[in-house]
Order: structure tokens, then C-alpha cells, then sequence
């Protein structure tokens, strides 16, 4: 009976360790946005968005501070935050999902992700056509993709509705490494 | 027999505690990685004024800030018949931000000719973790420089001289930002003047101001502060001020809106030296109007 539970504690703890060894993190990845309007053009980028793939599962998450975006005015920060993302209600913006046919043994594939993607308190499902490079054994995404500020229920006022885009732009770059906790 | 119990209550012990690691979704693990991130609360207040006195607002390094400050009010049996009000009182200001902490402010009133200048430093930050930072101390040191003009001599051989007069202002304001709608800001002032008109009034005076805001919409916001005077001048009557009003943003451009019973703009002057109580008899009520625009000198390299 020892010898059993020995067995059972031992191969649930391998079968733990697996599914982390087939985990890759990326800690600083990239994500930018863009507005780009007659008006004024509003770019931002964060270099602190984490992001971990379960490559044998097809598996991502991602996930950003909303604080952590970098404007090139600082007036343009404070909106943000304050009026438009509301970061003191919602700090972040996360991403779930699952890579359609993903191989893990090609060196480069361009694929399509699908899941949640939650902004400002709301979730949406998305799809996100993403290039897939393995170097090493490490895989780096990139890709872009829009989303619509009304989807966010991200409320402009109609005098500034001019200088803010109805559409973003929306790069990412992850470039991951092994996993440990 | 017992034996068996044990072993099969551990089993399930062990089921459970591997179940539950596995069942902890990639999210959750990302989610870990973030807890001990600390930021500095930003827009405690949304200018760098909460109305009449400063607010702990600072600009961040570059910034110039141009400032247009009205005070509208009416004169008690005017006889003259102007659109809207009879005096009106401009004060022309600019500030330029040194860096993200420090702040260096000149004005110049109109109506009272009186030019001023502070500088502003932000001593401590609210942090979004109450243990880090609970709340946000900035300093405030003004000077204010006025021009009074005596006149003596007879009717037949006047002669005027003029004297340089200066007051200092010394603030700590301490503010706190409760929610993302609430700010309350507490304000102990000392105030000097170098020289007094009447020598049985006191050169230093104390006084406390209170200030908060409350979002009403992403944009607009209500506004109030008391200024309260611990030893007020003898020579006249004087009032302790009372603003209440609204702010609204728009883009880059701030706008005031108040009600009020200090005429005057620089801080020396309008604690100690408001004659008129808060009512809405002329000419106490004074109608203010603060646009302030930002200009950012200084852009942000993005990556």
C-alpha cells in the first residue's frame, strides 16, 4: 500500500513537473498601440507585459499593467489612466487563449489564436493571426491586430471624439524562455 | 483497518494538492508575477490649482503651463451699464516644470498690480499600496511683490513716493487621493509680510485651508476649499475665502469654473486680505474662471 501511494504521490508530481517543462515565459515582452487620427496621432508602448505558453497544450496567456504604458507626452499618460482605461478600477488587461493547429516542432508557422481578450472590465473573444518562430528551442511571437475602443466601452467625450481613433492598432512581440517558478 | 483509513485519507489529500496546482490556469501564474509592482497615485487633482490655492499637482519635467485667471464681479449701484460684470481682475501666469517634482511659477495680476512668483516642490508621492505611501506632501514657497503709492505734501507742492512691498507664503499641502472620485487636501500656511501699513497688525499670520474633489464624470469634477485664517488682521474686517466650482478637461486645456468671495489671486493676499463675506450680494460674489493650457516642451522617446 506504501509502495502504491509512493507511486501514485511520485507520478502525480512528474506529471506536474512536465507541464511546467513545457511551459515558456516571456517577461518583458512588447506591446504597443496606435491612434492615428487627422487630429493627433497617440502612440504608447509597454515593455513589461508577461506572457507564458503551454506549448504542448496549445496553450497562451497574456497579461499587462495598464500603468506600465509609456506616451510620449505625460499629459497623454494621465488621460489614459484616469479618463479613458480607468486603471485604478481596472490595473490590467489580459489575454487567454488557445494557438489553432499548432505545431511544435516547426521552425516557422504563421498561425491564428483564439480566446478572451479583456480590456477595461470587458471580454471579448478575438481571434489574433500570429507568427510563430522556434529558435533554440525558444519560441517568439509577434503580430498585430485592431480593436474597436467602443467595444471596450471606453467612453470618449464628443469633443474630443476628433483626436482619438475609432480603431487601434495593436503590435506584440513575446520572446520566451523556459519556465520556473 | 484504521491503517487503510489513514493511507486512503492521504491518497485523497495527495489528489487534491496535485489537482489544485494543475488546475491553476497560466493567468494565475502571470498573475503572481505582478503582486508587488508599486506605482505613484496620478491626478490626485487634475491641476496644478484646486482653485484659488495650489493643489499638490506638480508638472512633469518640460511642461510650460500658460495660465489665464479671471475674477468677475459686480459693483453694488454701478452706475455704468457693462455687459455681464463690472470689474474684472486677469492674472497672466506661466510655469515651467524643471522636473517631474519641481516647479517654477511667475504671475502678474492686473487689477491689484501685484506680480508674484513660487516655486513648488513634491516632496512625498502616494503610493497605490497604503503600507508604502499613505499620502502626498508638496511644498509651496511664493513671493508676491506690489508697488504702493503714497502721496504727501500740500495741494500746491504733492510729492509721491512709492515702497516696495513684499509677502511670503510658506505651504505644505498634504493631500490624499481616497478613491479614484475622492481627493481631500489639507493645507497649514504661514504667512510674512516684510512690512505692514498699519503697525498694530501682525507681519506673520497663520491659516489652514481644506480643498477636495469630487469626479462627477471622467472629464468634469467638483471642486471646494476653505481657507481658514488663525489670526486675521485688526485694522479692517476681513473674511476667511470659500471657493466651490467645477473643473472640466479638455484635452489639453483646463477650465475653472467658481464661485467665490476673494477677489484677489496671490495667496498672501486673498487668505488675509478678503473683505467680503461669501454671498451672493454685490459686489461679494465673484464669478472665476481659470484656463490653463499645457504645452509639453519635452516629448518622451518611445521605444
Amino acid at each position: 500500500m506504501n509502495k502504491i501511494l509512493l507511486f501514485l504521490f511520485l507520478s502525480f508530481f512528474m506529471a506536474d513537473l512536465s507541464s511546467a517543462q513545457n511551459q515558456q515565459i516571456a517577461r518583458q515582452g512588447q506591446v504597443s498601440f496606435f491612434s492615428y487620427t487627422s487630429v493627433e496621432n497617440i502612440e504608447a508602448n509597454n515593455n513589461q507585459v508577461l506572457s507564458i505558453i503551454d506549448y504542448s497544450k496549445s496553450k497562451i496567456a497574456v497579461s499587462m499593467l495598464m500603468r506600465a504604458f509609456v506616451f510620449k507626452k505625460d499629459l497623454m499618460y494621465e488621460h489614459f489612466n484616469e479618463s479613458y482605461i480607468e486603471s485604478d478600477l481596472y490595473p490590467k488587461a489580459n489575454f487567454e487563449g488557445t494557438i489553432i493547429d499548432f505545431d511544435e516542432n516547426l521552425a516557422s508557422q504563421t498561425k491564428i489564436i483564439k480566446g478572451q481578450l479583456s480590456i477595461h472590465g470587458v471580454t471579448k473573444d478575438i481571434e489574433i493571426k500570429t507568427n510563430i518562430q522556434k529558435n533554440k528551442g525558444n519560441y517568439t511571437l509577434d503580430g498585430e491586430f485592431d480593436v474597436l475602443v467602443k467595444d471596450f466601452k471606453i467612453n470618449i467625450p464628443p469633443i474630443l471624439a476628433s483626436n482619438i481613433a475609432k480603431t487601434i492598432a495593436i503590435k506584440f512581440r513575446f520572446q520566451y524562455q523556459p519556465y520556473e517558478e | 483497518m484504521k491503517n487503510k483509513f489513514i493511507h486512503k485519507s492521504i491518497l485523497f489529500i495527495c489528489i487534491a494538492i496535485v489537482t489544485s496546482i494543475q488546475s491553476q490556469s497560466l493567468l494565475d501564474k502571470l498573475d503572481k508575477e505582478f503582486s508587488n509592482i508599486v506605482f505613484d497615485e496620478i491626478a490626485t487633482f487634475k491641476t496644478t490649482r484646486l482653485g484659488l490655492m495650489h493643489s499638490i499637482e506638480t508638472r512633469k519635467k518640460g511642461a510650460l503651463q500658460l495660465s489665464l485667471y479671471f475674477r468677475y464681479w459686480d459693483t453694488p449701484n454701478a452706475t455704468g451699464q457693462k455687459f455681464l460684470a463690472d470689474e474684472v481682475s486677469t492674472r497672466y501666469g506661466l510655469e515651467y516644470a524643471f522636473s517631474d517634482n519641481f516647479t517654477f511659477g511667475l504671475g502678474y495680476t492686473n487689477f491689484d498690480k501685484i506680480a508674484d512668483g513660487f516655486l513648488k516642490y513634491r516632496l512625498l508621492k502616494q503610493k497605490n499600496k497604503d503600507k508604502k505611501g499613505w499620502f502626498s506632501l508638496t511644498l509651496v514657497q511664493t513671493l508676491s511683490h506690489r508697488k504702493v503709492e503714497n502721496t504727501s505734501g500740500n495741494l500746491y507742492q504733492p510729492s509721491t513716493s512709492s515702497e516696495d512691498i513684499y509677502a511670503f507664503v510658506t505651504q505644505a499641502l498634504f493631500a490624499r487621493k481616497f478613491n479614484p472620485n475622492l481627493s481631500i487636501q489639507i493645507a497649514p500656511t504661514f504667512i510674512h509680510r516684510a512690512s505692514n501699513s498699519n503697525s498694530n497688525d501682525a507681519n506673520n499670520q497663520f491659516a489652514i485651508g481644506f480643498g477636495g474633489r469630487h469626479k462627477i464624470t471622467k472629464h468634469i469634477s467638483l471642486v471646494s476649499e476653505y481657507n481658514y485664517v488663525v489670526n486675521p488682521v485688526k485694522s479692517f474686517d476681513t473674511y476667511n475665502t470659500f471657493m466651490i466650482g467645477v473643473n472640466w478637461e479638455v484635452s489639453d486645456l483646463m477650465l475653472q469654473f467658481h464661485l467665490t468671495n476673494a477677489r484677489n489671486f496671490a495667496e498672501d493676499t486673498f487668505l488675509t486680505q478678503t473683505t467680503n463675506n461669501f454671498n451672493f450680494k454685490d459686489p461679494n460674489l465673484h464669478f472665476g474662471v481659470n484656463a490653463t493650457y499645457i504645452i509639453h516642451t519635452k516629448k518622451k522617446k518611445i521605444r
